[in-house]
């Protein structure tokens, strides 16, 4: 086949059985591969009916018509579920080598439902499906289980969970290839859930490529092109990710200690910088990438991956810490117990205001590097207090009488973008499907990086054009599934072209965002089918009241209400947020209408 | 009302395309979209010397008594933002490039910078002026594909996230072309120096 195996495997635990069915291919090119085709089939497996943490959840793995061809960064893949922890759509994206290595057992995607009986183990190798007894492994750590399985980069690859999944934190993640991450929004405890303790995939397909010559071109271009940008040619490979602290930080749009402050006093000692020069050991990269943001760090106490800016910034500028040891560790601790680092941070950060006004009764206050490594283990264990930071920030800080102290969208932590001072960001949040994510069209190209040309942070009028075309290009994107990194480097019109070499069939840059605004409709569509309405697309009232006192973005809070008014029209949504049918037309996404009618109509 | 800030980036990139020689004295055109509106210069207004109230903003769809006063090439303009993802036209007049219009399909150009950012510019032929469903139709299609064509015999019409992305392309169009007549009146045997320059014409 020419990009897509086109086939799908799905597995049933409650039986230990699995079958093999053709991919539909209308609906490949309709949804491409990746987040698009995982969402398209979570709309016909998992109603408004199913508990996120039950048998009936579904667990889809896809990877795109991009993955394991070769093209820069086409190691990525997906998991999408129903969010345990938001009860949205859920779409979880991860590099390293597991999704290649997918690719290549010869399916577009694995669909795991039901649950099984006692811990179980799947290996997947040339098509041949195996359960294993994974009574031995349950309990254990990420790291342990990954090596016990036989990890070896270019030819095996291991996908787990640790005891974060197992216990059903709702900010669990599945790890993959020992510390990549499906980190967002709880996928660790929907495999939790399932008894399914890992997943490994061995394989010999490699993909089809069409039109060879032009795929060799396309090879060539993004190479000179990722090589001249500074971005992906210097300051990744460098610093890695951290190495937005310091920028983030000079324009005021840093959360501090729960988003308290736009500016953090510390970041220098947290920055990339710091990072390379005091704890750095060498550069990594995922499978075919030639940007090589991962670092491998070391303290006294661990050496492994990362971390990356957002997790960086979670357990730092947001809980007011600036022991960059501390946060290496916090990091390496998250990786091998299963969590979303992002969600752990921000949720000890709540809990750390929490603690100073007196709502909670704990020793946790902003700064206190000491307490971080064993709030991240009792999270993981829901051990004490850590029973409910694993339920994350929103559900604590409802437990305790202050929801607002949640930094959280959609009950999803936000990462590590002021709206203060970035008002696109604060409209991306406020309308991401999966909640508060950074990972689904960042305006930090446009509003500080000047990716391709700098606007001004803080206007309002029309920002919703620009957040709207990167929603829909970082949908067509999760679709190939490629790295967004890429994209600084790389316009959306390569992908395109590269798109149309693999699979043969003529796709512009225009319809290639159109398939992304295809997605992101559909995901809409299912969180409104979930009974969310308008006013979920909001942001902590933090935000929306406490202008900052100081720095760059001081006197500002987020405009979102005029920006949201005027997403609505430009996606051609009616003034609840509702696509209407003349929009579902047009992206061929018609048969949908009339169930969103009837259940938006319901009191 | 519009905001003073997207005024002074259309009357600084206006006066840069006139200064630059990308437009006659009322010449060219630029919008941008702001969500469910258009904002265009107006009908006649120059655009080396815009004012605040040169730039008019009617519907992108609807329309308003805003397009009693917009430019002639609205249609134009509102049909490029409902078929590509432009957020920003910018429709000059390049002088050299119109010129090669006249007698080739496409225009690879053989200069670095222009190859590195455009790589090929399709020329599509519309008989009809300005402001005709046909010629909005063909423009449309031909920019789904390319951040920059031309008009045959007309000018380019280049899209892009801003206006000032959008000028980017026009002026990298114009420079190429500008080289590529230059090396003509030189007339001595081209040295390739790029690798797989040969898979241009196919981009």
């Amino acid at each position: 086949m020419n990009g897509w195996n086109g086939k799908i495997l799905e597995i049933d635990l409650n039986t230990l059985t699995h079958k093999t069915y053709p991919l539909d291919m209308d609906m490949a090119r309709q949804f491409i591969g990746g987040r698009g085709l995982g969402a398209r089939l979570l709309w016909d497996l998992v109603g408004p009916e199913v508990d996120p943490l039950s048998p009936q959840n579904v667990l889809i793995f896809t990877n795109g018509p991009l993955t394991g061809t070769g093209y820069q960064t086409s190691n990525r893949f997906s998991v999408t579920t129903k969010s345990p922890l938001t009860g949205t759509v859920l779409d979880a994206n991860s590099g390293g080598f597991w999704g290649m290595q997918f690719k290549k057992t010869g399916y577009d995607a694995l669909i795991v439902r039901g649950r099984a009986e006692k811990p179980t183990w799947i290996e997947i190798k040339n098509g041949k499906v195996t359960f294993h007894d994974a009574s031995d492994l349950w309990g254990m750590r990420v790291f342990e289980v990954t090596r016990r399985l036989g990890q070896d980069n270019n030819k095996r690859n291991v996908l787990c969970i640790g005891p974060a999944g197992e216990n059903l934190s709702r900010i669990a993640a599945i790890m993959n290839d020992r510390e990549r991450a499906l980190a967002r929004g709880g996928p660790g405890a929907v495999m939790g859930s399932k008894n399914l303790k890992a997943i490994v995939v061995e394989g010999t397909e490699r993909p089809e490529v069409v039109d060879k010559d032009r795929f060799k071109f396309m090879l060539y271009e993004t190479r000179k092109l990722l090589a001249a940008s500074p971005l992906t040619s210097q300051a990744l490979p460098e610093f890695g990710t951290v190495v937005m602290m310091n920028i983030v930080n000079t324009v005021g749009a840093l959360p501090t200690r729960n988003h308290q402050q736009t500016q953090f006093e510390g970041a220098e000692a947290i920055s990339g910088e710091t990072l390379t020069e005091k704890y750095l050991v060498r550069n990594a990269s995922c499978w075919a990438c030639p940007i090589g943001c991962t670092r491998i760090s070391k303290t006294d106490k661990v050496e492994g991956e990362g971390p990356e800016f957002e997790t960086t910034w979670a357990f730092g500028a947001q809980c007011g810490i600036d022991d960059l040891a501390a946060i290496i560790e916090a990091n390496s601790l998250c990786n091998d117990l299963g969590l979303d680092t992002i969600s752990a941070g921000s949720t000890i950060a709540c809990a750390m205001e929490l603690s100073e006004k007196g709502y909670l009764d704990s020793d946790l206050r902003f700064g206190r590097a000491d307490l971080l490594a064993r709030c991240v283990e009792d999270m993981a264990y829901r051990r004490d207090l850590g029973d409910d930071l694993a339920e994350g920030s929103l559900r604590l800080a409802t437990k305790y009488g202050h929801p607002e102290l949640s930094m959280s969208v959609k009950g999803l932590e936000m990462p590590a973008y002021d709206p203060r001072g970035m008002q696109g960001q604060g409209l991306l949040y406020a309308t991401s499907n999966r909640g508060g994510c950074h990972m689904r069209g960042n305006m930090l190209g446009l509003e500080v990086l000047g990716l391709p040309k700098l606007i001004d942070r803080f206007q309002v009028q029309g920002k919703s054009s620009f957040v709207i075309l990167h929603q829909n290009s970082s949908a067509a994107i999760d679709s190939l599934v490629v790295c967004k990194f890429t994209n600084l480097g790389v316009a959306d019109e390569y992908f395109a072209r590269v798109l149309s070499a693999v699979t043969g069939i003529p796709y512009a840059t225009g319809d290639m965002i159109k398939a992304g605004e295809r997605i992101w409709n559909l995901e809409r569509l299912y969180n409104l089918r979930e009974g969310f309405r308008r006013e979920h697309d909001t942001l902590p009232p933090r935000l929306l009241t406490e202008a900052p006192t100081d720095g760059p973005s001081k006197g500002w809070v987020s405009h979102l209400e005029p920006m949201l008014k005027e997403y609505y029209r430009t996606r051609g949504w009616d003034e609840n947020g509702v696509p209407t049918p003349k929009k579902l037309e047009e992206l061929g996404l018609a048969q949908f209408v009339e169930q969103v009618n009837r259940e938006t109509t319901k009191p | 009302m519009v905001d003073p800030r997207i005024y002074e980036m259309f009357r600084d990139i206006g006066r840069d395309l006139f200064v630059s020689n990308l437009i006659s004295s009322h010449g060219g055109n630029l919008s941008i979209r702001l969500g469910d509106r258009v904002i265009i210069k107006r009908r006649g207004a120059m655009l080396g010397n815009l004012k605040p109230h040169d730039l008019i903003e009617t519907g992108l769809e609807k329309n308003d008594s805003g397009v009693a006063l917009a430019s002639t090439e609205l249609l134009v303009h509102r049909t490029i933002y409902m078929n590509t993802p432009a957020l920003a036209i910018c429709h000059c007049h390049p002088r050299t490039a119109i010129a090669f219009s006249l007698s080739r399909d496409e225009l690879v150009p053989i200069d670095n910078e222009a190859s590195y950012l455009l790589k090929r510019v399709p020329v599509i032929t519309e008989e009809f002026a300005s402001g005709t469903p046909q010629m909005a139709h063909k423009v449309a299609e031909a920019l789904k594909n390319y951040k920059i064509i031309m008009l045959r015999g007309h000018g380019s019409f280049a899209i892009g996230q801003t206006l000032d992305e959008a000028f980017h392309w026009s002026s990298t169009l114009e420079e190429s072309c500008q080289i590529e007549l230059a090396v003509k009146l030189i007339n001595e045997p081209f040295i390739e120096y790029r690798k797989m320059s040969e898979a241009y014409n196919k981009f």
